[in-house]
């Protein structure tokens, strides 16, 4: 290579076209459970998610559907929790148990050659845990004791804070546990949640990885006596407030942590996907303008943005951040000025094209692999939607214009439906 | 198998190459073989103050996120006590774009005051939100100094303290550049759906140009061997006791490391581990306990950290760790313990070697390492340890004149 290369012009870039999305089949094992089928990728590690209703939404009290997730795995009628975790682990396997506002997840991550010896773990535990009383008991003096550890964090207690203002604090999406909450529940509570929302039933079940004929039989074989949970989710309660200022004052914090945000449509708003580039482009990702503001060019934080979070009957957007208490003040106004800014001035070309394409690339991070294409798959199960949502969310990306940037900020970013919650020291 | 192939270009620049044609993306994984131990004392915190800086605009580029996300892409880096590293993924279709960016760098960076100025200050933000603004998050900045006395590891990456960040001039900044950002101290990995033909081809293009520079390092001593015990209490505003139990063990190249590392999976790595199911399972003596290595390239440090339940006494509950572990020393591991951790550890390598950014960060690491193979021969390595090894091992690293002890209490 003896020419010169001029490295004052940039490559010239592709505009992104040609998305090939590896969609997910659907076949109903035999008593009308959907087994959902992501076949990608060339790995040997398969992973099987069973979707289950016991989110919070379906507790009577807090923190019954945690602690339910939490001890489905220490201990079944005829293991112990040792056992399941040594067994488990000799198979190499993780198994992961997690809930949601919305439903709940076990989650079974091992290699081809142990899949059929795991699944007895994964069918046990969802037909017969016992919640043994000791379990329970460490169960309650260690999450009391975390809880302590995680009330000594700013950015903890203003999640708590700003959820439970702009959903309601019993909202699924607003209630938060105390230790009293731990102290306060006994197993009947716990198998009675059990005996509703897992007990020889699931939602669905999805499978991704490199999935072949034999992977399916055995899920057919152990999953065939299952029956599908067809019970709906309880309704939830809205009881939230708008515009809601509130300071909690930590003595000694260095820094204050600062939500501002509110309530908003979710997945299923034909806004929304609009949304994600409007978030995008305020705080969504690094080259954003509250991040280029307030951490490149003043050197205020070490980090800002801003989410838009959907849940299945609800919906919210914030801005977080840690800010310097003295400079507390001088943050909270660049943030409200990068608001109006987006509520009034028309974006450039430049910038619109410069957020249009990453968020083209990073959808296609976003469904690079099998376990990534899982997790788009099962949102559109969840909202009851086909795949068409993501191609026609290209397409949205690709033409949307300044104007309609501006009218959804002047829609949905109000500063009088915002609501504003710091913990800090004053 | 991860398959790769490997090239060195004149100037020094070592180059691996992975090709998968089943993702639409592709990643440059580029090390630069310097760290937080490449620091001077009074200077510390500079190669992380260092990394944001890369982010500044180079010679020819002024601003380096615009023109990546332009081509749809993204990027971090991290520092650690060895390495700067820096990755970036793109679209397959316009990694070129990545070529550019991350050549021009390494050719010159712009070097300005007020780009300085500013990431002088997001990093010490940085440094109040992780380590001063959180409970616990001042041990590792308490803890190393008493595990090492004179090797440049007693300094976190962040830096020993705010002034040191705060007196970062821009001639330092120049003279490390000079120093330690050249293509004869830098790896460069790339993978994803990218051919090798395009990949040398692209290297050469981009890199070919980029003169090596004399590398010259600090000089520092080794840690001489710890003879007695160092312990030290701290007294802060938390809820919970915290007892940090610091060994020191092998680097991360030793033929032992192996061993070492399942050592540590047997006694506290998930729920099946000894001291998980002894100490808070059994006795309820911690309400969380973890165990784990530092793995760097000089003697590293094997960790065994736990949160005291709320009333037990943290020195009963230390003894209980020490019970634990004399245990195994005295009765020695099972077949079917062993075979288990090998598992488990067969499992997390294939799970690591999934996404092109794992592949691509992994091949650089190993060839630091020095052996370019260990991206597949790994498993084995961890295969052929038998059970006397790491009982041996265990002997050479438990004992307290070879650890260093922060009691960390609740006021």
């Amino acid at each position: 290579m003896n020419s010169i290369i001029n490295r004052s012009v940039a490559p010239s870039s592709e505009e992104l076209n040609n998305f090939k999305i590896i969609e997910g089949n659907i076949i109903s094992i035999s008593n009308n459970i959907d087994l959902h089928i992501i076949n990608a990728g060339t790995s040997d590690i398969i992973k099987l998610d069973i979707i289950c209703d016991g989110g919070v939404r379906n507790q009577k009290k807090n923190p019954i559907a945690a602690a339910t997730s939490a001890l489905l795995r220490e201990g079944t009628n005829t293991k112990t929790a040792l056992q399941i975790a040594d067994e488990l682990d000799f198979y190499g396997a993780y198994l992961q148990t997690h809930c949601t506002a919305d439903d709940s997840i076990i989650n079974l991550f091992c290699l081809k050659k142990h899949f059929d010896s795991c699944l007895s773990y994964v069918l046990d535990i969802i037909c017969n845990s016992y919640f043994p009383d000791n379990e329970i008991n460490i169960y309650k003096n260690n999450s009391i004791q975390r809880l302590l550890v995680n009330k000594q964090r700013n950015s903890f207690l203003v999640r708590r804070l700003f959820y439970s203002s702009i959903f309601g604090p019993i909202s699924p999406y607003g209630i938060y546990s105390e230790s009293d909450d731990y102290t306060n529940f006994s197993r009947e509570n716990l198998l009675e949640f059990f005996d509703e929302n897992y007990k020889n039933k699931v939602k669905y079940i999805v499978l991704s990885g490199e999935i072949d004929n034999s992977i399916i039989n055995c899920c057919e074989t152990f999953f065939c006596d299952l029956k599908n949970n067809s019970k709906s989710i309880k309704p939830i309660t809205k009881s939230g407030k708008i515009n809601d200022l509130q300071f909690f004052d930590r003595n000694g914090a260095v820094q204050s942590a600062i939500r501002i945000g509110r309530r908003i449509v979710n997945r299923t708003h034909i806004d929304y996907r609009k949304l994600q580039i409007l978030n995008l482009i305020l705080g969504g990702y690094f080259g954003s303008r509250l991040m280029k503001n307030i951490r490149e060019e003043k050197g205020l934080t070490y980090g800002i943005y801003s989410v838009l979070e959907s849940f299945i009957d609800d919906g919210c957007f914030f801005i977080e951040t840690e800010i310097n208490n003295d400079l507390r003040e001088k943050g909270l106004k660049e943030i409200y000025l990068e608001l109006k800014k987006l509520r009034e001035i028309l974006i450039s070309e430049e910038e619109l094209i410069l957020a249009k394409n990453y968020l083209l690339g990073s959808f296609l991070r976003s469904i690079d692999g099998p376990f990534s294409l899982a997790d788009r798959h099962k949102i559109l199960v969840d909202y009851g939607l086909d795949y068409n949502y993501y191609y026609e969310y290209i397409n949205i990306i690709k033409n949307i214009k300044a104007k309609e940037i501006r009218e959804l900020a002047n829609t949905y970013l109000q500063e009088k439906d915002l609501s504003e919650i710091i913990v800090g020291s004053k | 198998m991860i398959s790769v192939n490997k090239f060195t270009l004149k100037n020094g620049l070592r180059v691996l190459h992975h090709e998968d044609t089943s993702s639409q993306l592709c990643v440059l994984n580029t090390l630069y073989c310097v760290g937080s131990k490449d620091e001077k004392p009074d200077h510390t915190g500079f190669a992380h103050l260092f990394e944001h800086l890369m982010f500044g605009g180079s010679k020819n580029i002024k601003d380096f996120d615009s023109e990546l996300q332009k081509a749809g892409g993204e990027s971090n880096a991290f520092t650690s006590n060895d390495i700067t590293n820096y990755y970036l993924t793109l679209p397959a279709n316009n990694i070129e774009t990545g070529f550019w960016l991350e050549s021009d760098r390494m050719l010159r960076l712009d070097f300005n005051q007020d780009s300085l100025d500013i990431q002088k200050n997001v990093v010490i933000e940085e440094f109040k939100e992780r380590y001063l603004n959180q409970p616990y998050g001042d041990i590792w900045l308490k803890l190393l100094p008493l595990v090492y006395k004179v090797h440049p590891y007693r300094w976190p990456t962040i830096g020993k303290n705010i002034s040191h960040i705060e007196n970062s001039t821009l001639e330092d900044v120049i003279s490390f550049f000079n120093k330690f950002y050249c293509p004869n101290n830098a790896i460069l990995a790339i993978s994803g759906n990218l051919s090798l033909e395009k990949a040398k081809y692209l290297v050469e293009k981009w890199y070919n140009d980029i003169p090596p520079q004399n590398i010259i390092r600090n000089t520092y001593l080794d840690e001489p061997k710890q003879t007695v015990p160092h312990k030290e209490t701290v007294h802060a505003e938390v809820p919970l006791d915290v007892v940090v139990k610091a060994y020191h063990c092998c680097r991360r190249m030793d033929a032992d490391y192996y061993k070492t590392d399942l050592l540590c999976d047997i006694l506290g790595t998930g729920r099946s581990s000894r001291l998980y199911n002894s100490l808070i399972k059994g006795k309820s003596l911690f309400s969380e306990l973890d165990c784990y290595l530092t793995g760097d390239i000089e003697t590293g440090l094997f960790i065994i950290e736990g949160k005291v339940t709320k009333g037990v006494d943290i020195y009963a509950a230390e003894s209980a760790i020490i019970e634990e572990i004399n245990k195994l020393m005295s009765n020695g591991i099972a077949p079917q313990e062993l075979q288990k951790v090998k598992n488990k550890t067969e499992t997390n390598i294939k799970f690591n070697d999934l996404g092109v950014l794992n592949k691509a960060m992994k091949m650089a690491y190993c060839e630091l390492l020095g052996n370019i193979d260990l991206v597949n021969t790994e498993v084995d390595l961890y295969n052929s340890v038998d059970a006397n090894d790491i009982v041996s091992i265990a002997k050479e690293i438990f004992s307290e004149n070879n650890c260093s002890t922060l009691y960390y209490l609740s006021i």
